[in-house]
């Protein structure tokens, strides 16, 4: 894919640039990393990826699907926002893939699809593991960006990845200059990223290790919040005081590790046993998701193991299982 | 293009009671559908919920309703004109076009009788594509009995063992033995090799009559079940149904018993 | 059908529960036109003891008086209501069950007779409560969504999943990993983790999840460096009577115990 260069010093003045089109949303340093609106370009922080995702600025945490009025429903305007994304690491740009599967593919989601469609992707590659806690090296990770950045001692080199990416080439071309320079798929390869071990965890389901990963789950759902990819949600109404006829129909994330996940009237909870709802998280991720979308979910982010407040690290538990007799 | 999540308005053709706590609903909704598939009702205010269809039309769809929750109970209230929200239909119900020429084995348990008289209205519309059609639908008591019209009419045609768990002092017009559903089968001489059985009910009926059809040499890909999870947005999204990777609303309700025979909890 | 009788009442306790009903200024007209606000003693000085479709109240048991105007709602009323940390589960009152007598004794009132003190225990300690709407203070809102859902006939399932989901969903970090002695993770949430999103740990005020790892939260407040008379008091502050189980789990002896809390038996192992 086409190849520009971007002098060091010209980094903000892209930014700048960007601002002028786009709200641009780059990782900021505050408590810890977030992805925000900038205001100042000084202000990106690209040493350590966010702690939080990405994915809120397309899958809310809260949706107004439509209001209604007795039987009458009105569905809300669904604007589409130009906006910039700047500083996305590979990880989280297959993320924001594996989400548009869903809820572009799998079924067209409006409010998905509008809160995505004007969004330029501008990816920034990570030279090293940014965290202990990586292991995007180990899963099927592609290409997928407008435009990619890749911090090469002296300058930056940006690779276009789509039409969108070739346009913003095109309109900031003062900016760029041209190379010869090419990215090969070996610099592609993130180093130190590649420490979840390649098996079939289908033949570990019973496995009695993964009780070192319950022992210490809480069940509070921080690795789904966390998790870039997670895009289970749950729905309710709520009505207006003064006419309890209106209101409308929300939709806000939800998490599978707790028991509210699979209660059903009556009380009964499908996945009462907290390794099952442990499993059914790595399953999901690792298993189920390939069999109907040939890649894993899970991207390896390692988010939901750096904000689990007890570190459980599924991907060393899943490491050290051995295939039991019996 | 259409937003998936807005349910559309139906006019309600009539409700009727079935028990106590059941009723059936018949919808204007023309639209072709297979046993076993379900829509999403809508109440605003309320939420929606998976209900199956429990008919074979193209004109309407019927519904029938256990008053278990806010929805269900709010339905309830819907009367002949008034306006009821749907969507859908969704799922993968029976494979009726695979079944042609089998013998046809119904089991059903409570209120899972509904997705069933789908099947058997589907069969009675094609009746000369099956063969013989066996009915064991077992119910809690007499007054529990859902589709005792139909029922009658069933009789002349088809052979069918009804049981109650327990009979008590309830007159009916419904002959039904005591006991459960799973030894009306047991006793029952019926022939697994051109047969194909569909179960639907409480988990432990279902459990209990899987076993005992195999015991009688039906083979795992001869048996249907149907499971029943939370969910909300029936297209395979919200993940709230999904069973070791299947979804209840995409793959399902409806499973071949080889599909999910490992998963425990059907 | 004529409107809903509802009364809204206190036995002992601060009346900020009553208050956070207030507090929905911009609704409580509203309220009054869903329901007929019957009783409501804090605000009103006309109050009719009759029957009741469904009264809510505030405050803990502590002495006979309360318990004899408990049972005088109870019995005339289809539905009663908990309302509040104290009418949940004890909240700071009932604390006094874990302390030794001669701590508060000469606090007890002695000359007045007729104030005769009952081991302070929450509601259901007594009667049948049908619905909880636990906190200190309850969440306003969920005052306002219970009233709408009983008008409508869906009272709202209370929330059952700990404070850490929404805590997380609103971009906090885990106090946890600063060290601080949050109980967020076996706590039931549906109060928008207010005291987390201002950087207060959560004290456990609208008491244990049905799921929660009690083991596993004792020891996370032990590696924190938390000595066991700590995680006692800090445990049991809010919701001690509901955590009958929390002395075996800290001498390492846990089998399975059961408490009961918003009408679900809490299992723990």
């Amino acid at each position: 894919m086409e190849v520009l260069l971007l002098k060091k010093e010209r980094l903000n003045g892209f930014i700048e640039k960007l601002q002028q089109d786009f709200e641009v949303i780059a990782p900021l340093k505050g408590d810890v990393i977030r992805f925000l609106p900038l205001k100042n370009p000084d202000d990106i922080f690209l040493g350590k990826n966010a702690y939080f995702p990405i994915k809120e600025y397309f899958f809310k945490k809260n949706e107004v699907l439509f209001q209604f009025n007795g039987t009458k429903i009105i569905v809300p305007e669904l604007p589409s926002k130009k906006r910039a994304f700047f500083g996305l690491r590979r990880c989280d740009l297959n993320a924001i893939k594996h989400q548009d599967m869903v809820f572009m593919n799998d079924i067209h989601d409006p409010y998905y699809t509008a809160a995505r469609k004007d969004s330029y992707l501008i990816g920034y590659h990570c030279n090293t593991a940014p965290s202990p806690y990586c292991f995007c090296g180990s899963l099927e990770l592609a290409d997928y960006f407008d435009l990619m950045v890749y911090d090469k001692k002296d300058d930056f080199l940006v690779e276009i990845g789509s039409s969108k990416g070739k346009g913003m080439a095109k309109k900031y071309a003062s900016l760029f200059s041209k190379t010869s320079k090419k990215i090969s798929e070996e610099e592609k390869k993130i180093p130190g990223s590649d420490r979840l071990e390649k098996k079939d965890i289908s033949l570990f389901y019973n496995n009695s290790d993964w009780k070192k990963g319950t022992d210490l789950c809480l069940s509070c759902g921080a690795c789904t919040a966390l998790c870039p990819t997670c895009y289970c949600f749950e729905t309710h109404d709520e009505v207006k005081t003064s006419n309890i006829n209106e209101g409308e129909r929300k939709r806000n994330w939800s998490s599978c590790q707790l028991q509210e996940f699979t209660r059903v009237a009556g009380e009964h909870v499908y996945r009462k046993d907290r390794e099952e709802r442990f499993k059914h998280r790595i399953f999901h991720q690792l298993e189920y998701f390939k069999e109907k979308h040939k890649v894993p979910l899970c991207v390896g982010c390692g988010r939901c193991i750096e904000g689990c407040p007890t570190r459980i690290d599924f991907v060393d538990i899943l490491n050290n299982m051995k295939v039991e007799n019996g | 293009m259409d937003n998936p999540y807005v349910p559309r308005p139906y006019k309600v053709l009539s409700s009727a009671r079935e028990t106590a706590d059941t009723f059936t609903m018949t919808v204007g909704m023309a639209v072709l559908h297979s046993p076993g598939q379900f829509v999403q009702v809508s109440v605003p205010g309320y939420g929606e919920a998976p209900i199956s269809i429990c008919s074979d039309s193209r004109k309407e769809i019927k519904l029938n309703i256990r008053q278990v929750g806010a929805v269900t109970n709010a339905l309830a209230g819907l009367k002949k004109g008034e306006t009821v929200l749907l969507r859908g239909p969704y799922g993968k119900g029976y494979p009726m076009k695979k079944l042609n020429g089998k013998d046809i084995v119904i089991v059903g348990g409570g209120c899972g009788v509904a997705p069933l008289k789908g099947l058997i209205d589907y069969v009675e519309n094609h009746r000369k594509d099956f063969g013989q059609v066996s009915m064991f639908l077992g119910y809690r008591s007499p007054d529990d009995i859902i589709f005792k019209k139909e029922l009658a009419g069933w009789k002349k045609k088809y052979s069918i063992n009804v049981t109650v768990d327990k009979k008590g002092n309830t007159k009916s017009c419904i002959d039904a033995r005591e006991g459960f559903v799973t030894d009306a089968l047991g006793e029952t001489d019926i022939r697994a090799d051109k047969s194909a059985a569909m179960i639907c009910g409480p988990p432990i009926m279902m459990k209990g009559s899987i076993g005992i059809l195999k015991s009688k040499g039906f083979r795992d890909k001869q048996i249907f079940v149907s499971t029943e999870r939370l969910m909300y947005c029936a297209m395979g999204v919200c993940c709230h149904c999904m069973i070791r990777g299947k979804f209840t609303c995409l793959d399902g309700p409806v499973f071949r018993y080889d599909e999910i025979m490992d998963i425990e909890n059907g | 059908m004529g409107k809903l009788k509802v009364g809204v009442y206190g036995i002992t306790g601060c009346a900020g529960c009553q208050l956070s009903v207030i507090f929905n200024e911009d609704e409580i007209l509203d309220i009054v036109e869903l329901v007929d606000l019957r009783a409501f003693p804090f605000i009103k000085e006309v109050n009719p003891e009759e029957e009741f479709d469904c009264v809510i109240v505030e405050g803990l048991v502590a002495d006979r008086g309360d318990l004899k105007t408990l049972k005088m709602l109870r019995r005339n009323s289809k539905m009663l209501v908990s309302l509040g940390a104290c009418a949940c589960t004890g909240c700071v009152p009932a604390y006094r069950s874990f302390t030794l007598k001669e701590n508060y004794e000469h606090l007890l009132y002695r000359k007045m007779e007729e104030i005769k003190d009952v081991e302070p225990t929450p509601l259901d300690a007594h009667i049948l409560v049908d619905h909880y709407i636990p906190g200190c203070p309850p969440e306003k809102k969920e005052i306002l969504s219970f009233i709408k859902g009983l008008v409508r006939g869906s009272i709202p399932r209370p929330y059952q999943s700990p404070v850490c989901v929404e805590c997380r969903q609103n971009g906090n970090t885990c106090l946890l990993d600063q060290g601080k002695p949050c109980l967020g993770p076996i706590t039931a949430g549906g109060c928008h983790a207010v005291c987390i999103n201002g950087g207060f740990e959560c004290w456990g005020c609208r008491g244990p999840t049905e799921d929660m790892n009690l083991d596993l939260m004792v020891r996370m407040l032990r590696d924190r460096g938390f000595d066991d008379k700590f995680i006692n008091d800090r445990l049991r502050t809010f919701a001690g009577l509901k955590l009958p189980m929390l002395e075996k789990v800290m001498s390492g002896k846990a089998h399975k115990t059961e408490t009961t809390f918003r009408g679900v038996r809490v299992f723990y192992e």
